[in-house]
C-alpha cells in the first residue's frame, strides 16, 4: 500500500499555519530571540526559539504546553487535509507523536513548590499533565480519534519515528488516516542542560559554517496527515508527497556523542533508501539534522558521504534549524513537512547565517537563499541522544 | 587547604564519577586514558570540582584541558584559589 | 512479509526475583513483593520495590555511574534476556549487533529529570550534572541498554503509562513482521521514585493492601522492575537452532478518552483485544487464560473486566484471570511486560497463580478468577493493559510447556 501526506499543521517560532511558516522559511527568516520564559541572566548564551504567539492555557484542567501546541498543530493539519473526521470511523483514525522531554514545565512547577517548602501544594494535576504520553492522549481525545496510537519519546529523532509508526499502521491496514508528528515545549531544564554542555550558540545558529558555535534550543509542534494513496485520490485530496520508506538505527556508541565515523546515521539513510526501493542517485534534496554544533554537522557530513559517495557534494542539503533552532522532538516532524512542501512546490529552504565554508562540511548546504529545484525524492535525517537515528524518504506522486 | 587535602577531595570526586577506588587513582593518571572517562564524564568531574572548591569558573569548557590528571586538577584549583585570594585582598571591601 | 514472531529469551528484574521460574513460583506461593516505601515522607505507602537491586550483579564491575536506575533495570533485564536466548556469546555478536530494542516506560526517569532541575535551582545552572542531563531524555534507558549490549537496530521507546510494555512488544512484532530486523528486545522498565509516588498519592489511587478485582478493592500500589523478551522472526530463530519459549500471535491497540470514564476505557481495551484476536486468527473461545493489568484500582479494574466482557462475550465469565500487580505492584511501563512473563510462566508450568483479592472477586465484574493457585492446561493466553489516560493494548501469546 502506498501512503501519502495530505495535511500539514505546525506551531513554530515563525508563526502558525502552513503557508505563513513555509514562506518565512523560504525567506530565510529567523525565529530566534533572547529567552523570555525564564530569567537567563546566569546563562552564557541567551538565545532561544520560543513561540510568543502561542499562549498557554493556564486553566485548572488544562493539559501541558506541548500537548496544547500538538492539538493546535493537529487541528490545522486536519483542516489543511480537508479531512472530515466526522465522516470517518473513529477507530480507523489514530496518531503517533514524538517528543524529547514531554512536559518538562510540569516538573519545573513540581520542583518550584518542593524547593520552596510547599510540597503540600503539589496536587493531582502533576500526574495528569506531566507524563509525556498525555501529548498523544490529549490529541486523540480532543480530535475524537480511537485508532492506533503511540507516544514515541525517542528524543530528537522522535518526529521521524512517529511518521514511521503512522506509516506502518496504514500499511498494515489498521487505519484509514493517521496523524503523525512531534511536540516539545521550551523549558529551563532543556536549556540548562544544553548550556552546561556548552552546546548553545552564543549569538547565531549557523549549521555547517566553519565558525559554527552550537545549537539553539527551540519549541514547536508539527503534525502531518497521512493516508493511503487510494483513499486520498478517491476523496480528491491534494497530495504533497508520498512516504516512500524509513530507516531506523542506533549508534550503540555514546549517549550524547554521535559515532565518530557517522556509522549509525549512514545506516539509517541506507536502510531508508533500501526500504523505499530507491538509489542514493535519485535523492534530490536532504533535510539535514544540522543542529549547528561543531560535531553534529561534521559527522552528518561524513554519514552523507558514506551513503552518497561521489555525489555527496552535489545533493542540496539544508538545515532549517538555522532559523527555528532545534525544536527537539518536533524538529524532524517539521522537517518532514518541509520535505513534503519542497516536493510540492519545487523549492528548498536555505541554511541561513552561512558565511565561511568548512572543509569538514563540504556539502551544498543551500547557503542563505532558498533555491528553486525540482524535488522528486527528499530525505529527512534526524539524530538523537541515545545514538538514535531515523531517516524518512519522501517522493513525488506522479499523476 | 593543604595540597594533600585538595588532592584527596579531587580523588573522591573522580571516584564517584569513574567508579574507581580513590586509592587506585594515581596522581599522574590520565583521567581520559587511564580511568576511561569520556568527555561527558570529564565535564561531570569539572563541574563537581568547581562546586566542591567554590571556584565559580565561568569558562569551564576552556579550562577542561587542565583536568587531564589529578595533579593538573590540583594545580588548577590552587591557581584559582590564589586568584580569588588576590582579588579579595585587593578589593576595597576586604578592608572595610 | 508476515512471518511468525517467536520468543526466544526472557529477562526479568522484579520485586519477586530476577528469574522467570522463581517469579512464577513466588506468584503461585502467594508471596508478596510489597514493602513500606523508603521515600522520605511517604513511608506509609506500600510499594513493589527492589531494595537489593544491584546492577553490578548483571553488568559486571564496569563504571555504572552514567546509568540511572531505570537504565540499570533495563540494561540488566537485557543482559538476562540475551543470555537466555543464547545471544550473549562472541559467536552471536553480529546477530546481537543487528538487533533492535523497543522499551516501554511511563516516565523514563522522572527522578533523574527532577534531581537535575533541583540542582539548578539550589546550586545554580552551572552546577547541574552533565551525566544526569544525558539521562533526562525519556529514551535514556533504551540508549544505555543499546550501548551496553551493542544493539544497533531500531531503538524505540514507547511511553504509554501502564500499557507501554504491551505497546512496545507490539511495536517490536511489527518491526519484525515488516522485515526490518531479525531480532528485537522488547518489553518495559520503570523505577520507583519520590516524584512518581508523591504524584500518585495526590491522585488518591494508592492502597496499602491492593486487592485486584476484589469487591473491597481500594487502590493499587506502585512498583518497579523491568522485563524484556527477545523476539525473533521464526525463520531466523530456526536457522540458529534457538530454543523457542513462546510466540506472539497478535497484538492490538485502542484508545478511549476521559480518564474517569469506565465505559470509554473499557471500549478502548475491548478494541485492542478484538484487534489482537483478529490478528492472531483466533476467536474468544481459544483464550485459556488472561493476564490482566488489574491493580486494585476501583475504576481501572472495572473497566478492564468490562472490556473482557465486551471482547470475549460469554467466554469472559469462564476464562481464568491473573492479576500479578497484587503482588508486584503497578510497575507502569514495565507492568505489561511482567504480565507477559507471568502468563508464559503459567502456561509453561501448567499452573495459574492466585492473587490477593481472588477470594472475594467483585460479583459486578462478571469474572470467575481462580480463588487460589491451581493447575491449568492452557495454550493461548491474553495480556491486557490499560492506562488511566486511555491508551490500551492487548497481546495474544502462547508458551512452550515444560517437558
Amino acid at each position: 500500500m502506498r501512503v501519502v501526506v495530505t495535511g500539514i499543521g505546525w506551531v513554530t517560532s515563525l508563526g502558525r499555519g502552513r503557508d505563513q511558516v513555509w514562506q518565512a522559511l523560504l525567506a530565510g527568516q529567523s525565529g530566534l530571540t533572547p529567552v523570555r520564559s525564564f530569567d537567563a541572566a546566569r546563562y552564557p548564551s541567551k538565545l532561544g526559539g520560543e513561540i510568543d504567539t502561542f499562549a498557554t492555557d493556564h486553566g485548572a484542567d488544562r493539559p501541558g504546553r506541548a500537548s496544547q501546541m500538538a492539538c493546535a498543530a493537529a487541528r490545522d493539519a486536519v483542516a489543511d487535509a480537508g479531512l472530515d473526521l466526522a465522516s470517518l470511523e473513529p477507530r480507523r483514525v489514530g496518531a503517533g507523536m514524538g517528543t524529547t522531554s514531554g512536559e518538562p514545565r510540569e516538573v519545573e512547577q513540581f520542583n518550584d513548590l518542593l524547593v520552596a517548602g510547599k510540597t503540600s501544594e503539589i496536587g493531582a494535576e502533576f500526574l495528569r499533565r506531566y507524563p509525556c504520553h498525555t501529548i498523544v492522549t490529549t490529541l486523540m481525545g480532543e480530535l475524537g480519534l480511537r485508532g492506533p496510537n503511540a507516544m514515541i519519546p525517542t528524543a530528537c529523532s522522535a518526529g521521524n519515528y512517529a511518521v514511521a509508526f503512522a506509516f506502518d499502521q496504514l500499511r498494515a491496514g489498521r487505519a484509514d488516516a493517521m496523524l503523525a508528528g512531534g511536540a516539545d515545549a521550551f523549558s529551563r531544564i532543556t536549556y540548562t542542560g544544553f548550556a552546561r554542555l556548552g552546546a548553545i550558540a552564543p549569538e547565531v545558529c549557523q549549521p555547517f559554517d566553519r565558525h559554527r558555535k552550537g545549537m539553539v534550543p527551540g519549541e514547536a509542534a508539527a503534525v502531518l496527515v497521512l493516508e493511503p494513496l487510494r483513499r486520498a485520490l478517491e476523496r480528491g485530496a491534494s497530495i504533497y508527497a508520498e512516504v516512500a520508506g524509513y530507516g531506523l538505527s542506533c549508534d550503540a556508541h555514546h549517549m550524547t556523542a554521535a559515532h565518530p565515523a557517522g556509522d549509525g546515521g549512514a545506516r539509517a539513510m541506507a536502510a531508508a533508501l533500501a526500504a523505499s526501493e530507491l538509489d542514493s542517485d535519485q535523492v534530490s534534496y536532504i533535510s539535514a539534522h544540522g543542529t549547528g554544533t561543531p560535531t553534529n554537522d561534521k559527522l552528518e557530513t561524513l554519514a552523507v558521504k558514506r551513503v552518497f559517495g561521489e555525489r555527496s557534494r552535489r545533493v542540496p542539503i539544508s538545515s532549517i534549524k538555522s532559523m527555528l533552532g532545534h525544536t527537539m522532538g518536533a524538529a524532524s516532524a517539521i522537517e518532514a513537512a518541509v520535505c513534503a512542501l519542497a516536493i510540492r512546490d519545487g523549492v528548498v529552504p536555505p541554511t541561513i547565517n552561512y558565511r565561511d565554508p568548512d572543509p569538514e562540511c563540504d556539502l551544498d548546504v543551500v547557503p542563505n537563499e532558498a533555491r528553486s529545484l525540482s524535488v522528486d525524492v527528499a530525505m529527512n535525517n534526524a539524530y538523537a541522544f541515545g545514538g538514535n537515528n531515523a531517516s524518512v524518504v519522501f517522493r513525488r506522486v506522479r499523476a | 587547604m593543604s595540597k594533600d587535602e585538595i588532592r584527596d577531595r579531587i580523588k573522591q570526586i573522580i571516584h564517584k564519577v569513574a567508579n574507581v577506588p580513590p586509592e587506585r587513582i594515581g596522581d599522574q593518571a590520565s583521567l581520559r586514558d587511564d580511568l576511561q572517562l569520556d568527555s561527558l564524564s570529564l565535564l561531570e568531574v569539572g563541574v563537581n570540582i568547581d562546586f566542591e572548591f567554590k571556584l565559580a569558573i565561568t569558562n569551564l569548557d576552556e579550562r577542561m584541558p587542565s583536568l587531564a590528571t589529578v595533579e593538573s586538577a590540583v594545580a588548577l584549583v590552587e591557581t584559582i584559589q590564589a586568584e580569588q585570594e588576590a582579588a579579595r585582598a585587593s578589593s576595597p571591601m576586604a578592608t572595610a | 512479509m508476515s512471518e511468525r514472531v517467536v520468543i526466544t529469551g526472557i529477562g526479568v528484574v522484579s520485586p519477586l526475583g530476577a528469574d522467570p521460574a522463581a517469579l512464577h513460583a513466588a506468584l503461585c506461593a502467594g508471596t508478596s513483593g510489597l514493602r513500606p516505601s523508603a521515600e522520605p515522607g511517604l513511608s506509609d505507602s506500600m510499594v513493589g520495590s527492589i531494595p537489593d537491586f544491584d546492577a553490578a550483579a548483571y553488568l559486571g564491575d564496569g563504571n555504572l555511574r552514567p546509568l540511572d536506575r531505570t537504565s540499570r533495570l533495563a540494561t540488566s533485564a537485557a543482559t538476562l534476556a540475551l543470555a537466555n536466548a543464547g545471544l550473549d556469546t562472541a559467536e552471536e555478536s553480529e546477530r546481537r549487533g543487528a538487533a533492535g530494542l523497543a522499551l516501554g516506560t511511563m516516565f523514563g526517569s522522572v527522578r533523574t529529570i527532577a534531581e537535575f532541575d533541583r540542582r539548578a535551582l539550589t546550586a545554580g545552572p552551572s552546577y547541574v550534572s552533565p551525566l544526569d542531563f544525558a539521562n533526562s531524555v525519556i529514551n535514556a534507558a533504551a540508549g544505555h541498554a543499546a550501548i551496553w549490549h551493542g544493539l544497533r537496530g531500531a531503538n524505540a521507546t514507547i511511553a504509554g503509562g501502564s500499557s507501554a510494555g504491551a505497546q512496545a512488544l507490539g511495536y517490536a512484532y511489527d518491526q519484525l513482521r515488516g522485515g526490518h530486523f531479525d531480532a528485537l528486545l522488547a518489553g518495559g522498565a520503570e523505577e520507583l521514585s519520590f516524584e512518581a509516588l508523591l504524584g500518585f498519592s495526590r491522585l488518591r489511587t494508592l492502597s496499602t493492601q491492593p486487592r485486584p478485582l476484589a469487591r473491597d478493592r481500594d487502590g493499587g500500589a506502585l512498583g518497579e522492575g523491568a522485563a524484556l523478551l527477545v523476539l525473533e522472526r521464526a525463520g531466523s530463530a530456526a536457522a540458529r537452532n534457538a530454543i523457542v519459549l513462546g510466540e506472539i500471535l497478535g497484538h492490538g491497540l485502542g484508545f478511549g478518552p476521559g480518564r474517569d470514564s469506565e465505559i470509554a476505557l473499557a471500549m478502548a481495551l475491548a478494541d485492542a483485544i478484538g484487534e489482537a484476536l483478529a490478528a492472531a486468527g483466533l476467536g474468544p473461545e481459544a483464550i485459556d487464560l488472561v493476564s490482566t493489568g488489574a491493580s486494585g484500582d476501583p475504576l481501572l479494574d472495572a473497566a478492564e473486566a468490562r472490556a473482557l466482557g465486551l471482547a470475549l462475550g460469554t467466554r469472559s465469565g469462564g476464562v481464568p484471570v491473573m492479576a500479578v500487580k497484587g503482588q508486584l505492584g503497578e510497575s507502569l511501563g514495565a507492568a505489561a511486560a511482567l504480565q507477559t512473563v507471568a502468563l508464559m510462566g503459567a502456561i509453561r508450568h501448567g499452573q495459574i497463580p492466585g492473587f490477593p483479592g481472588a477470594d472475594a472477586i467483585d460479583p459486578d465484574l462478571g469474572l470467575s478468577a481462580a480463588t487460589s493457585t491451581r493447575p491449568l492446561a492452557a495454550r493461548h493466553g491474553l495480556v491486557t493493559a490499560l492506562d488511566a489516560d486511555g491508551q490500551a493494548a492487548a497481546l495474544v501469546v502462547t508458551a512452550r510447556r515444560a517437558a
